[in-house]
C-alpha cells in the first residue's frame, strides 16, 4: 500500500527508471527518446486534420493550379462563411445536433438500467445477456437497412407514421449502435463501484430505482458522462444509415449533407469540402477538448477490471 | 362476530392482493426485468428480427420470387472474386489489428514514461483521430492520395522520386486503405493501454529492477500478463469492427482497383445494392457472421476462464 | 351579365385548354391535383437544378398540383440506394430519376407510358437507339426520356497539345456550325495520337476503373470492334475473334494511358484535364464547365467532338436519364402531365440553357438548340457535342445484350476489368475465361 501513496510523478519517475533501458541509462536521454517518438507520433495523428484546415482556406482556382498543398498562398475564409450562412449547411447541423441531443437521451434511458441491472443484479440469463448485447454489434448495418427499410414501410402501412425519409427515423436507428457499447462501458464500469454501496442501501429498505437513481448514479456519474460523451460521438459521425434512410435536402444530417451535396460527382470543390469536414468535425472535438478526461475514464473503466 | 369476520376477511382480502403485486414489482427478478426490458426490445425489434429478415432474404432468388435454400451461398463459393473478399477481408482486419495494438501499445508506454503532468496534452492530440467522424476523416485521406493532386506525392517528387499510385495499384491501395484505418484506430488502443498500464501496481517493477531484470524480461514478465486481458477485449473489438468496416473502404477506394480491396460489408452493398441482387448481397453480408462469432466465443472463453481463476 | 360571365369562362377555359393542350386529357378529374413528389437527379452544374425547378413550379401553380421536389445525387450512389429502398419497401416518390439501366431493372414496379411517348415522338421527333433499347421492356415504354444528367461521352480535347503533338486539328476534323470532316479519325489515329501525347507528357485521361465513366469508353471502343461478351439472344461470346481483336487494340492504348488508371473514378478524368496533364478526356462538359472556372487557359482550347471509328463503325456512349412513374404512385394522371411539362420544346431549352449544354435531350429534332452553338470559350467548342449531323452511332456498353445481363456487365465494368487484368500481364486466355464465368454468374434469375 506505500506504493499507491507515493505521488504520482514520482511512481512515474520510478517506472522510467525502471524502463530506461539496460541498468545504469539515463533517466534524461529515454525522456528524450520518447518525446522525440511522441513528436512523430502526434504528427501523424494530427496531420490530417491540419490538411483540412489547409485546404479549406483556400479558393478552388488555387487548389486546381497544383502549387504547394501544404501552404496557403491566398487564404480566404470564403469557403468557410459561405457554408456558415448557407441555410442548407445551416440545416445539415440543426439537425445533427437534434439527433445526437435526443439519442444521447434515449441511449442514457435505456443503457443505465439495463447496465445496472446486468452489473448489480444478478438475474438468470444476465450473463447471457450481456454478452448478447456485445454480440449484436457482428450484425453489420449493411446487412440490416433493407429489412429494416421494409419493416419501417409497413409501420407506415399499418399505422399511418411515416418514418422513411424523416429524421427522427435515426432515433430509433442510432441507439442499436450506442446502446451495446454504452452499456458495455457502463457495465465494466459499474463493476468497480462497491458492492457495500448498494448493498447497505438494499439493507436500509431502499426499492431497487431508489438505490440506482439516488445512490448508484451519483457515484457513478462520471462513467455516465463518459458513456453520454461516446454515444453523442457515434451518432454525430453516423454514415450508412442516415445515407440510407434519409433523402431530401432538409432532412440530412451533416455528415451525409457534406458527403452529398459538396461532393458533386465529376466537379469536386475540395476547399469547400475541407471546410465542410471540418466544421462537421468540430463539435465532438470541442466536446472532447473539455470532457477529455471523462472520456478517457469512460473508455478505460473496463480495461482496469477487466 | 359475522360482522368482525367480513370485516376481517374483507380487510385481508383487500390487503392481500396490493402486497403482491407490490412484492412482485420489487422482487429482483422483475425489476431486473423491467430495467433490461428496453434494451431487450431495442435489440430484438431492431437487430434480432431484421437480421433473420436478412437470413431469409438470403434464401430467396434473385428476382426475389422463389425459395432456393443455400442456392446463393454455393454460387458463391464458385466466384473467383468471393474467394478475393474472403482473402481481402481477413488480410485487412488480421494486419491492421496487428498494427494498431502494437502502435497502441508502444505509444502507451511513451505517454506513460513521461511525467504525468504534461501526459494530459500529450494524450489529448494523439486521441484526435478517434474523435473526428471516420467518414469526415477519410475524405481528407481521400484528398491527401489524389491521383492528380497528393499532397504526399508533392513531398515524394520534391526529394526525386516517383510519384506514388496510392489508391491506383493493388498493393498501395491496400496499403492506404490498411494506413487509414491504423490512422483511426490505434488512439483507441493507446488509451486503453494506458488506462491498464497505469493500474500495474508500480512496486512490482521496482521489486524486479532490484532483482536485476532487463526490460524485456519486465515487460515479459509483468506487464504482458497483467494486461491480458484487457489485450483481449480490445482486440476482439477491434477486429469485428475492422471486419465489418464499410466507411473507410467505401470512400477510399470502392473496392478497386479490380476488386482487390473489396470487404465484405463493401461488396455485399455492389452486388446487393448496385448490382440489383439483394439476396445475395445479404448472403455476403451474413458470412461475416460465423467468423466473427467463432473469435468472439474464443476470446470471450479466454477472458471468463481468466475471470475465474481470478 | 351572364354573357359575359360565360364568355370569360369560355374564354380562359379555352387558353388554359390551349396552353394545357396535351395535359388535359390527363388532368381532367377532380383528383389529379393533390400532391405530386418528384425525386429529380442533382446537377453537376451549379445551377442546373434551377430550370428544372421552374418549370415544375409553374407547372404546379396551374395545375393546383402541391408538388415537392427532392434533387438526389448520384454520388456514392445515393440515387440508385434510394431506388432500391423505395422499390422495396413500394413507396417513396411518384415520379423518380432513374439512370441508364434502371427503368429495367424495376420494370415491374413501372407505371407503363406508352401513351406520353408516342404523344412526345409526335412531338419532339424520334428518341435514339440507346433509349429505345433502354426505355423499352416486352413492348412497353418503362419511363420517358429525362433531359437532365442525359449526355453523351464523347471525347473532349486539347486543341494545342493535340495540334503540337499529335498533329491533328480537331477544330478542322469537327467544325463548328457544319458537317464533320473525320473520315481519318478512326481507331488506329487515335491510338497513334496517344501514343504521342503519352511521349510528349500529355497522355490521354481515359481510365480503366469501375465507374461509369471508363465502363462507357470501353463500350464504345468494344462496339467498335463489333466485339460482344454477350450476343443479343443472351449467348455467351466472350471468346469470339472480335473481342480478342478489341483486347488487343485494348492493350495497345492502356500502355500509353496514366499508370493509375484502373483506379479512376469518375472525377479522374476531370481533374485530369483541368489540371492541364492531359490532351484528351472522354467526359461530357462538366470538365470544361470546372476549367472555365478554375483554369480558363486550359478552357479555352478544350474542344468537344465525336468518337474515333473503328472497324465496325463509329460509337458513342449515350448515357440517358429516365424519368419513370412508381406504379404505386397515387397520383398518376398528376405525374404524367408534369413530365409532358417537362418535355415541351421550351422547357428542354431552357433546362439546356442552365447546364451550360450539358443536359442532351434523346429527341431527334432537339440536337440544334442555340445553346450548344454558342457556349464558349472557344465559341462552338460543344457544337458537336449533340452528335448534331448524326455521324455516329449513339449506344450503351454491353448493348445488345439482353437488359439483365448487360447491366450486369456494365454495373460490375466486366470490360475494364478485362483489360485492367490482360494489362498488369494476365494472359489473354485466361482472362477471357474469367469473363466467361462472370458473365455465365449474370445468367442467374
Amino acid at each position: 500500500m506505500a506504493a499507491t501513496a507515493l505521488s504520482p510523478s514520482s511512481s512515474a519517475a520510478a517506472q522510467a527508471d525502471a524502463d530506461a533501458g539496460p541498468v545504469g541509462g539515463d533517466r534524461k536521454w529515454a525522456l528524450r527518446w520518447a518525446y522525440l517518438f511522441l513528436c512523430i507520433f502526434a504528427g501523424f495523428a494530427l496531420m490530417p486534420p491540419l490538411y483540412m484546415l489547409i485546404t479549406g482556406l483556400k479558393t478552388s482556382s488555387e487548389i486546381s493550379a497544383a502549387r504547394n498543398p501544404w501552404w496557403v498562398y491566398h487564404p480566404t475564409l470564403a469557403n468557410f462563411t459561405e457554408l456558415l450562412t448557407s441555410p442548407v449547411f445551416q440545416t445539415f447541423f440543426k439537425n445533427s445536433v437534434i439527433v445526437a441531443v435526443l439519442v444521447v437521451a434515449i441511449t442514457m434511458l435505456i443503457s443505465v438500467p439495463a447496465a445496472f441491472a446486468l452489473s448489480r443484479m444478478k438475474f438468470w440469463g444476465s450473463g447471457i445477456l450481456a454478452t448478447g448485447v456485445f454480440l449484436t454489434y457482428l450484425v453489420p448495418e449493411t446487412l440490416l437497412f433493407i429489412p429494416l427499410f421494409k419493416m419501417f414501410a409497413t409501420f407506415r402501412d399499418w399505422t399511418g407514421i411515416e418514418l422513411i425519409n424523416r429524421w427522427y427515423v435515426l432515433l430509433l436507428l442510432y441507439p442499436t449502435l450506442t446502446v451495446p457499447f454504452c452499456t458495455w462501458i457502463m457495465i465494466g464500469y459499474f463493476a468497480s463501484i462497491p458492492k457495500e454501496l448498494d448493498e447497505a442501501a438494499l439493507i436500509d429498505g431502499a426499492s431497487w430505482t431508489q438505490t440506482l437513481m439516488k445512490i448508484f448514479v451519483p457515484v457513478a456519474l462520471p462513467g455516465i458522462i463518459a458513456a453520454t460523451i461516446f454515444a453523442f460521438t457515434v451518432a454525430w459521425a453516423q454514415f450508412l444509415y442516415p445515407l440510407a434512410f434519409t433523402t431530401s435536402q432538409d432532412q440530412l444530417v451533416l455528415s451525409v449533407g457534406i458527403a452529398t451535396t459538396l461532393i458533386r460527382a465529376d466537379v469536386f470543390n475540395w476547399g469547400q469540402i475541407m471546410a465542410g469536414a471540418l466544421l462537421g468535425a468540430a463539435p465532438p472535438l470541442i466536446i472532447y477538448a473539455f470532457l477529455m478526461d471523462y472520456y478517457i475514464a469512460g473508455l478505460t473503466a473496463g480495461a482496469t477490471k477487466g | 362476530m359475522a360482522q368482525i369476520a367480513v370485516r376481517d376477511r374483507s380487510a385481508f382480502a383487500e390487503s392481500r392482493p396490493r402486497s403482491t403485486v407490490r412484492e412482485f414489482f420489487q422482487q429482483k427478478s422483475t425489476v431486473a426485468f423491467l430495467f433490461t426490458l428496453p434494451l431487450i426490445l431495442l435489440i430484438a425489434a431492431l437487430v434480432v428480427y431484421p437480421a433473420f429478415y436478412s437470413i431469409y432474404l438470403a434464401m430467396l432468388s434473385k428476382r426475389m420470387d422463389r425459395f432456393v435454400g443455400l442456392a446463393n451461398f454455393t454460387f458463391l463459393f464458385t466466384r473467383e472474386t468471393f474467394w478475393m473478399v474472403v482473402k481481402q477481408s481477413c488480410i485487412f482486419a488480421i494486419t491492421a489489428v496487428i498494427f494498431k495494438a502494437l502502435i497502441g501499445f508502444i505509444v502507451a508506454h511513451l505517454v506513460h514514461a513521461i511525467p504525468s503532468e504534461g501526459q494530459r496534452k500529450w494524450r489529448g492530440m494523439l486521441l484526435v483521430p478517434w474523435v473526428i467522424p471516420p467518414a469526415l476523416s477519410t475524405l481528407a485521406w481521400l484528398w491527401l492520395f489524389d491521383p492528380s493532386y497528393s499532397a504526399f506525392n508533392y513531398i515524394i517528387e520534391g526529394l526525386g522520386g516517383g510519384p506514388i499510385p496510392w489508391t491506383g495499384d493493388a498493393l498501395w491501395a491496400r496499403f492506404s486503405v490498411i494506413l487509414v484505418n491504423i490512422w483511426i484506430g490505434a488512439p483507441f488502443f493507446m488509451i486503453m493501454y494506458l488506462a491498464a498500464l497505469k493500474s500495474v501496481p508500480a512496486e512490482l517493477y521496482e521489486v524486479a529492477a532490484i532483482d536485476g531484470a532487463s526490460w524485456f524480461q519486465k515487460l515479459w514478465y509483468i506487464t504482458l500478463p497483467m494486461m491480458r486481458n484487457i489485450i483481449a477485449i480490445t482486440t476482439l473489438f477491434s477486429l469485428i469492427v475492422t471486419f465489418a468496416n464499410f466507411d473507410i473502404v467505401r470512400i477510399l477506394t470502392a473496392g478497386g482497383p479490380i476488386d482487390q480491396t473489396h470487404m465484405f460489408a463493401t461488396w455485399a452493398f455492389k452486388l446487393g445494392i448496385e448490382g440489383g441482387d439483394i439476396p445475395l448481397g445479404a448472403s455476403i453480408s451474413l458470412f461475416m457472421v460465423p467468423i466473427l462469432t467463432i473469435a468472439a466465443i474464443f476470446i470471450l472463453r479466454d477472458i471468463n476462464k481468466r475471470g475465474e481463476r481470478m | 351579365m351572364a354573357k359575359l360571365k360565360v364568355t370569360r369562362r369560355r374564354f380562359l377555359q379555352t387558353t388554359a385548354a390551349a396552353s394545357t393542350m396535351i395535359a388535359a386529357p390527363f388532368v381532367r378529374d377532380a383528383n389529379a391535383a393533390g400532391s405530386l413528389s418528384i425525386g429529380f437527379w442533382d446537377h453537376w452544374v451549379p445551377g442546373g437544378n434551377k430550370a428544372t425547378e421552374e418549370i415544375v413550379r409553374a407547372w404546379a401553380e396551374k395545375e393546383k398540383v402541391d408538388v415537392k421536389m427532392d434533387f438526389i445525387t448520384s454520388q456514392g450512389n445515393k440515387n440508385l440506394l434510394t431506388i432500391a429502398a423505395e422499390a422495396q419497401a413500394k413507396s417513396g416518390h411518384d415520379i423518380f430519376a432513374f439512370p441508364t439501366w434502371w427503368p429495367q431493372q424495376h420494370a415491374e414496379s413501372l407505371e407503363p407510358v406508352d401513351d406520353l411517348m408516342t404523344e412526345l415522338i409526335k412531338q419532339n421527333g424520334n428518341v435514339n437507339g440507346t433509349v429505345e433499347y433502354l426505355g423499352r421492356a416486352k413492348g412497353r415504354w418503362l419511363a420517358i426520356p429525362a433531359t437532365n444528367g442525359s449526355q453523351i461521352k464523347g471525347p473532349c480535347s486539347r486543341i494545342d497539345l493535340m495540334k503540337q503533338h499529335a498533329g491533328i486539328d480537331v477544330q478542322a476534323m469537327y467544325p463548328a456550325g457544319s458537317a464533320p470532316k473525320a473520315e481519318n479519325w478512326t481507331l488506329d489515329t487515335f491510338l497513334k495520337a496517344a501514343e504521342a501525347c503519352h511521349k510528349a507528357g500529355f497522355a490521354f485521361g481515359i481510365g480503366l476503373g469501375q465507374t461509369t465513366d471508363s465502363v462507357d469508353t470501353a463500350g464504345a471502343i468494344f462496339q467498335s470492334f463489333d466485339a460482344h461478351l454477350v450476343d443479343k439472344n443472351g449467348k455467351v461470346t466472350v471468346k469470339s475473334d472480335n473481342v480478342r481483336k478489341a483486347m488487343e487494340f485494348y492493350k495497345k492504348l492502356a500502355a500509353v494511358l496514366p499508370p493509375d488508371a484502373p483506379a479512376w473514378d469518375d472525377a479522374s478524368n476531370n481533374k485530369w484535364l483541368v489540371s492541364g496533364r492531359g490532351a484528351l478526356i472522354m467526359n461530357p462538359p462538366s470538365a470544361w464547365a470546372v476549367a472555365k472556372r478554375d483554369a480558363p487557359q486550359v478552357a479555352e482550347q478544350c474542344w468537344t467532338h465525336g468518337f474515333p471509328s473503328g472497324p465496325a463503325g463509329r460509337f458513342a456512349p449515350f448515357l440517358p436519364y429516365f424519368w419513370g412513374i412508381w406504379n404505386f404512385s397515387k397520383n398518376k394522371s398528376a405525374a404524367k402531365s408534369a413530365l409532358l411539362a417537362l418535355s415541351t420544346h421550351d422547357a428542354i431549352a431552357k433546362m439546356v440553357a442552365a447546364s451550360g449544354g450539358y443536359d442532351l435531350p434523346a429527341y431527334e429534332k432537339l440536337t440544334t438548340l442555340k445553346t450548344w452553338a454558342e457556349e464558349g470559350p472557344p465559341k462552338g467548342t460543344l457544337y458537336h457535342y449533340p452528335n448534331p449531323h448524326n455521324h455516329q452511332t449513339l449506344s450503351i456498353a454491353a448493348a445488345p445484350a439482353p437488359p439483365a445481363i448487360a447491366f450486369q456487365i456494365y454495373t460490375q465494368a466486366v470490360l475494364t476489368k478485362m483489360v485492367a487484368r490482360h494489362l498488369q500481364g494476365e494472359a489473354l486466355e485466361k482472362t477471357l475465361a474469367w469473363a466467361e464465368t462472370e458473365v455465365e454468374g449474370f445468367m442467374r434469375t
